[in-house]
């Protein structure tokens, strides 16, 4: 076994076998690194029920050299609970065969495999020799101790993974020997520093009050330290950390003394794990903690596994569902391993036994793949080495009864066991909108589809995406398949898991509109009023602020959920109770000066941010502004005049309609070629003139230091790939704004480049200036320039060029062969060369450029598994904060978190408490005065601002006139007359906010309006 | 767009408060068919180049706002180092530094500081940042051209017609003192205007005659005032000695419209570790640093009064244009 694991690391798996498109998404969550290394794993996963195929499915999509799968027994009804790829005609056919062909077509790099045997056959440790990983899903302890023994001799890292209704469990054993590459996943922190003090604690201070980020422990080296040289490359320091912008890095006293300067670069030190085998491990076990608030229960839970699978040994059989009889036995073989266990835990564990809950999968299969791509490719830190989670708290406040959870040979038995028919039949009947069908979006329906989630007669799923499916989205959105590229996402993810669960034929209504105040005519209060709940699957702040927003004024629970790479949190809104989405939010990302993207760059992400910028001013705007001026009547006039740019823009129209409008190829490479010298040799030249390197500022300081480094001009080197590289892309984009065809040829590019003849380039020396008010005025800006007047005669008229038009590229970061990302990042990195800032790759450059969020179907699976274990409790009809949890979970940590959701905040107006929940209403479309006096006579209140939408309706100081005027018409009116826009017909209430002041005029905060018009 | 109902609650407040109390110097153009099409206008502040100006600075409120700032630029064309040619502004406060509490004022009274102090280490116009770096007169006769050719209207614009809280007060204790000051602040006046006129052609450093440091009216609440920090006539505040010429406000802008406590941050970075230069982060220059280190610096109102409670000798040392300081006085009286 040692020696096939080493031939395969030892093969040399060539990088382009990274199908990037595919796995954009992934790749900026492991890396290449660790994808070529899962490359080379091959992977057993034994027992292919629910917890076993969500274990296959996110392993499959993820991309590792093979996927084997074993299980031989044969499907019954009960299997379809969970198993997405189980259907009704395979029942009686062995597991794994059934599940194999819809598992192999996930992901056409990954070749699937099916070990076969017949039913009742065991895995056996012949059977898994030549497996990097093996991971048992729901086999006794007998088994896995068997199997465990001979892989922890043998270096092959180890799993065994199960859930039994609301509970899962999951070890690890990766042998002796596990070394873990990069702990955290976190990109390694740099920054500039500005001291580093000879000492025997050598200090080490940031530039600029910048934290450096750092925790105790942590390594770092340097670069570009002045005085101090030692520490440039030098190996890894172990640092300690003395303030937000100070750490230590030891000993100093020996090195030269620090001049200037420097960067400090972390440095991932690999971290060595000793696994413990299964035999020891049951006997000490180390725990990974689920769930702070209940710090108690891995122990127990660590007990209930073992005793049931104690208990299945001994009788063959599972535990009754709800059954006394078994439960106290059960209780009692646990009380042996563990005489502190909580009983009640315990005989929930045992009524649970047979239960299979596709959200509880969800979770544990998410978590475990994960597990399983560490174990490949050593990156992130393992799980050490018990996992035990539940959601006990999901059950209903009335329990089911031992009748109620009797099977009934129905595909939900697995669900039944644990939340019984009645409950069943609350789920079938529940009405959701699932506003998105992405990653999460097609999770979410999988798991909705496998519980039944509006299924009966009068429940229904509501599913709308705008987006359709394109090839990175294959990676994770596992519903969609290369033939439905191109296709509506929503309709495409319904139909699968209709065809998942026939019982859903027809109840899942897939829409393409976007939600949104533009669609508000279909998502109307009817629509609102038809639905029990609303589930975000969105991947943008503004949509869920929006849906938000909607369910707050229609009082409807929202289920809010999120994944950025291994991290994701799930959010619980429910009306009169918690606070909403809006009510806390993170931060958004810092946005860099613009003078740092303009001049002073430091940091790859500036030139990036610059280049994404140049992409607009070359390649879509000029050809925009151009087609405005051909069609648009009045253009010049009408817009630019208002512009205050009007000069520059009329130049750009010319230069690019007459002046330097190219006829051929080879003039587009001409054009690329002089906008190199522009942009990285004569502007940088210019800059140098205005800000020489030996400018001091007004403190004597070297005006170039610290974070602004001093550029240097590129003189252009066709036999420089980059610069190759810049012309290519930048001729071909320029071609395509004309229509013309491109070329890639490198050859055809030197010719023509080395032909061209460039301008001499003289910085301009300084703006004429009027000394006196007696000279005369020079002309506003640039002297020698036309007037925007006769600029304009150099215009052909629109009517000349009747029909012309150019094509403004419209960024698309996902097209390798558009030339929009090679374009930004040979910009950036000419950019970068300039400044002396290290050069980014293509992928690097593609997602900062293209602003990717990381994705990894790991993540997604065990969110949205999340979700579905709160929608248990909407679905209830729970009502105590207590009974919700919002989650936070980083898999590469790994970490989980759990909280009560926030309480809606309450304020008050006069001695009435209220909260966001909370609004006035009036109907019969009465007149701002009527509600005016409403809150005079009632609450004492003035109204001393009125405002509808972005409509500012009233205020004090409109006007008396005015003021009159308004205050008489009834409201609909009011709006349309200050918003000057009709209201649409399908409109029937108005949302309306005021301010108020008390009888002391003291600002007092009110909960909206609701105006029915 | 579809603002959520928090955001156009405080977008309300904030406005209605600007409305009601402007910042000195500062107005809104509002449209009450949108109330998110904001329009400030700042005045030039006296004894800049561009005083006289008047400049309209546009707002742009994205989703995330007020978690975001807005996007914020000029829409009037004005020379200065740190506006770009499309009217962006390079100040912290609207990217890195910006903090959700800050408001619509917040802004305008950062960006109003930057006319005052511009700061040609994060030049965004690298012409104009060399220029105040090396020929600070050509800087300022350019500015004050681009002032007057882009900027200066035949009348002042009407939002400016009724005056500011802090304006009205001004007015009030000044005419209360006007007694007084004519005894005491003409002649002194006269005569720094007369220096200074001259002095527009040589630039000179600590050129400028020792001045009292002039007393702002106290803001009646944190929240409803928007003190302005005074103005330094520029040849008092010259470029190459702001380090060791710290401007001596006496009033910190800590207390501007938000309730933030770090105010236009400033204040709390004493005592973290300073960059090489002090003033590489555009905020760092508009907070103004210690009280009382000034040394030849003039404080100037910028409400566009002649002077303010208490003043002795404002010194406006007007650019380039000789007019003395009682009859700016008198102008700017007329204006009211």
């Amino acid at each position: 076994m040692a020696e096939s694991s080493n031939a395969a690391n030892q093969m040399d798996i060539d990088e382009t076998a990274i199908d990037e498109g595919l796995y954009s998404r992934q790749l900026y969550v492991l890396g290449h690194e660790a994808m070529k290394k899962m490359a080379a794993s091959n992977v057993l996963i034994v027992g292919m029920s629910g917890l076993g195929v969500e274990i296959a499915k996110n392993i499959v999509l993820a991309g590792v050299k093979t996927v084997t799968i074993f299980d031989p027994a044969p499907v019954t009804v009960q299997d379809l609970s969970s198993q997405f790829f189980l259907r009704a005609g395979d029942i009686g056919k062995a597991r794994a065969a059934a599940t194999l062909p819809r598992l192999a077509e996930l992901n056409a790099y990954v070749p699937v495999r099916d070990l076969g045997g017949k039913a009742g056959d065991e895995v056996t440790v012949a059977l898994i020799k030549g497996f990097h990983v093996v991971v048992l899903c729901g086999v006794s302890y007998k088994k896995q101790l068997e199997i465990n023994n001979w892989t922890h001799e043998n270096g092959v890292h180890f799993i065994a993974a199960e859930t039994r209704g609301l509970f899962g469990s999951a070890f690890n054993d990766f042998g002796p020997k596990f070394t873990c590459v990069d702990p955290t996943g976190e990109q390694p922190l740099s920054g500039m520093i500005v001291s580093v003090d000879k000492d025997k604690e050598g200090v080490v201070t940031c530039l600029d009050e910048t934290r450096h980020g750092l925790e105790d422990g942590d390594y770092v080296t340097f670069s570009e330290v002045q005085g101090m040289t030692e520490l440039n490359g030098c190996e890894p320091r172990k640092i300690t950390v003395k303030g937000p912008y100070t750490f230590s890095i030891g000993d100093t006293s020996g090195l030269s003394d620090y001049k200037t300067g420097g960067i400090f670069s972390q440095v991932k030190m690999p971290k060595l794990l000793d696994f413990k085998p299964l035999t020891e491990s049951l006997k000490s076990p180390e725990f990974f903690i689920t769930d702070f608030a209940k710090f108690d229960r891995p122990a127990i839970l660590h007990a209930g596994f073992q005793a049931i699978s104690e208990f299945e040994s001994l009788h063959n059989r599972s535990p009754r569902p709800r059954n006394d009889e078994d439960a106290d036995e059960i209780v009692a073989l646990a009380k042996q391993l563990d005489s502190d266990a909580d009983e009640k835990v315990l005989k929930e564990m045992a009524y649970q036994a047979t239960g299979d809950l596709s959200p509880m999968n969800a979770v544990l299969g998410g978590f475990v793949a994960q597990e399983v791509l560490k174990a490949c490719s050593a990156k992130f830190h393992p799980t050490f080495q018990h996992m035990y989670f539940d959601s006990l708290e999901s059950l209903p406040n009335n329990l089911p009864t031992e009748a109620d959870v009797q099977p009934i040979g129905s595909r939900y038995d697995g669900q039944i066991a644990v939340f019984g028919k009645s409950f069943q039949d609350k789920i079938a009947s529940h009405r959701q909108f699932l506003v998105g069908s992405g990653a999460i979006g097609c999770e979410m329906l999988k798991n909705w589809s496998l519980m039944g989630v509006g299924s009966g007669p009068d429940g229904i799923i509501h599913v709308t995406d705008l987006d359709t499916i394109e090839k990175s989205n294959l990676n994770r959105q596992f519903l969609f398949r290369a033939k439905d590229l191109g296709h509506f996402k929503a309709e495409v993810a319904a139909a699968a898991v209709a065809e998942m669960n026939p019982d859903l034929k027809g109840k899942i209504l897939a829409k393409q509109e976007p939600v949104g105040p533009a669609t508000e005519n279909i998502y109307d209060e009817a629509f609102f009023a038809g639905i029990d709940g609303v589930t975000n699957a969105l991947d943008n702040v503004k949509a869920r602020l929006y849906m938000d927003q909607r369910c707050v004024f229609y009082r409807k629970p929202l289920l809010e959920s999120g994944t950025l790479g291994t991290k994701g949190n799930t959010q619980v809104i429910i009306p009169n109770l918690t606070e909403s989405y809006a009510s806390s939010q993170d931060p958004p990302e810092k946005e860099t000066p613009s003078c740092t993207i303009k001049n002073f760059p430091n940091a790859i992400n500036h030139t990036i941010e610059w280049s994404r910028t140049q992409f607009d001013h070359l390649f879509v705007k000029p050809a925009q502004a151009s087609n405005a001026y051909l069609s648009e009547p009045n253009y010049l006039e009408s817009t630019l005049k208002y512009s205050g740019q009007q000069k520059e823009q009329v130049e750009q129209i010319v230069s690019f309609l007459v002046t330097n409008k190219p006829l051929t190829f080879e003039e587009c490479i001409i054009w690329a070629r002089l906008q190199f010298e522009r942009d990285y040799n004569n502007d940088i030249r210019q800059l140098l003139f205005s800000l020489p390197k030996d400018a001091v500022t007004s403190t004597g300081q070297p005006f170039w230091s610290g974070p602004k480094r001093a550029p240097e001009p590129l003189v252009f080197n066709s036999s420089e790939p980059t610069h190759l590289e810049y012309v290519i892309a930048a001729a071909n984009l320029h071609a395509f704004n004309y229509g013309l065809r491109g070329d890639n040829n490198p050859a055809l590019f030197r010719k023509v480049v080395d032909s061209v003849i460039v301008p001499e380039f003289t910085p301009r020396s300084g703006v004429k200036v009027q000394i006196n008010d007696s000279d005369p005025v020079p002309a506003a800006e640039g002297s020698t320039d036309d007037d925007p007047e006769d600029l304009t005669s150099k215009l052909p008229s629109p009517s000349s060029l009747a029909g012309y038009r150019l094509n403004p590229c419209e960024f698309e970061k996902d097209d390798d062969t558009n030339h929009h990302i090679d374009f930004i990042t040979a910009a950036s990195n000419l950019r970068a060369m300039n400044y002396n800032i290290t050069p980014a790759d293509k992928h690097t450059t593609k997602q900062i450029a293209g602003k990717i969020i990381p994705a990894i179907a790991t993540t997604t699976s065990l969110v949205t598994g999340m979700v579905c274990l709160e929608l248990y409790k909407i679905i209830d009809g729970k009502n105590k904060l207590e009974d919700y949890k919002n989650g936070f979970v980083n898999l590469a940590l790994p970490f989980f978190g759990f909280s009560e959701p926030i309480a809606a905040a309450k304020s008050k107006y006069g001695e009435t408490e209220w909260t966001l929940w909370d609004r006035f209403e009036f109907s019969n479309d009465p007149t701002l005065a009527e509600i005016q006096q409403f809150f005079e006579e009632n609450h004492k209140l003035t109204i001393t601002m009125v405002s509808q939408g972005v409509s500012m309706l009233w205020n004090p100081w409109i006007g008396k006139k005015k003021s009159d005027e308004r205050l008489h018409m009834k409201f609909s009116a009011l709006v349309e007359h200050v918003s000057k826009k009709p209201i649409p017909p399908h409109v029937n209430y108005l949302i309306v906010e005021v301010m108020v002041s008390d009888e002391d005029d003291e600002d007092v905060e009110v909960p909206f309006i609701v105006v029915r018009i | 767009m579809s603002v959520p109902p928090a955001v156009m609650r405080r977008v309300m407040r904030e406005l209605s408060e600007l409305e009601k109390n402007p910042p000195e110097g500062i107005r809104m153009q509002m449209n009450d068919e949108d109330m998110l099409d904001v329009t400030g206008i700042i005045a030039g502040p006296e004894g800049t180049p561009y005083s006289g100006g008047y400049f309209k600075v546009k707002f742009k409120f994205t989703d995330e706002f007020p978690a975001a700032p807005p996007k914020c630029w000029f829409g009037t064309k004005i020379f200065h180092p740190n506006v770009g040619a499309n009217g962006e502004i390079c100040v912290n406060t609207l990217k890195k530094d910006w903090k959700s509490t800050y408001g619509i004022g917040h802004i305008l009274v950062t960006v109003k500081c930057l006319l005052i102090y511009p700061n040609p280490e994060s030049a965004l116009d690298e012409e104009a940042g060399k220029l105040l770096l090396e020929d600070y007169q050509s800087y300022c006769n350019r500015a004050k051209l681009i002032t007057s050719v882009h900027a200066t209207p035949r009348v002042k614009p009407v939002e400016f017609n009724k005056p500011s809280a802090q304006e009205l007060e001004a007015t009030k204790s000044k005419s209360e003192n006007d007694g007084a000051k004519d005894a005491t602040a003409k002649p002194v006046a006269a005569s720094a205007s007369e220096s200074s006129s001259q002095r527009a052609a040589s630039t000179s450093k600590l050129s400028a005659p020792t001045t009292t440091t002039l007393t702002l009216p106290a803001p009646a609440s944190l929240t409803s005032t928007l003190p302005l920090p005074p103005i330094l006539a520029p040849y008092a505040m010259p470029i190459l000695t702001r380090k060791s010429a710290s401007p001596a406000p006496p009033m910190s802008l800590k207390a501007s419209l938000s309730s933030d406590k770090e105010g236009l941050g400033v204040g709390p970075q004493k005592d973290r570790h300073p960059s090489p230069s002090p003033l590489g982060t555009a905020d760092a220059n508009v907070g103004g640093g210690k009280p009382g280190m000034g040394v030849g610096i003039g404080m100037a109102s910028t409400a566009g009064l002649g002077g303010v409670t208490g003043t002795k000798a404002v010194k406006r040392a007007a650019t380039g244009t000789a007019v003395s300081g009682a009859e700016k006085r008198k102008k700017a009286l007329k204006r009211l």
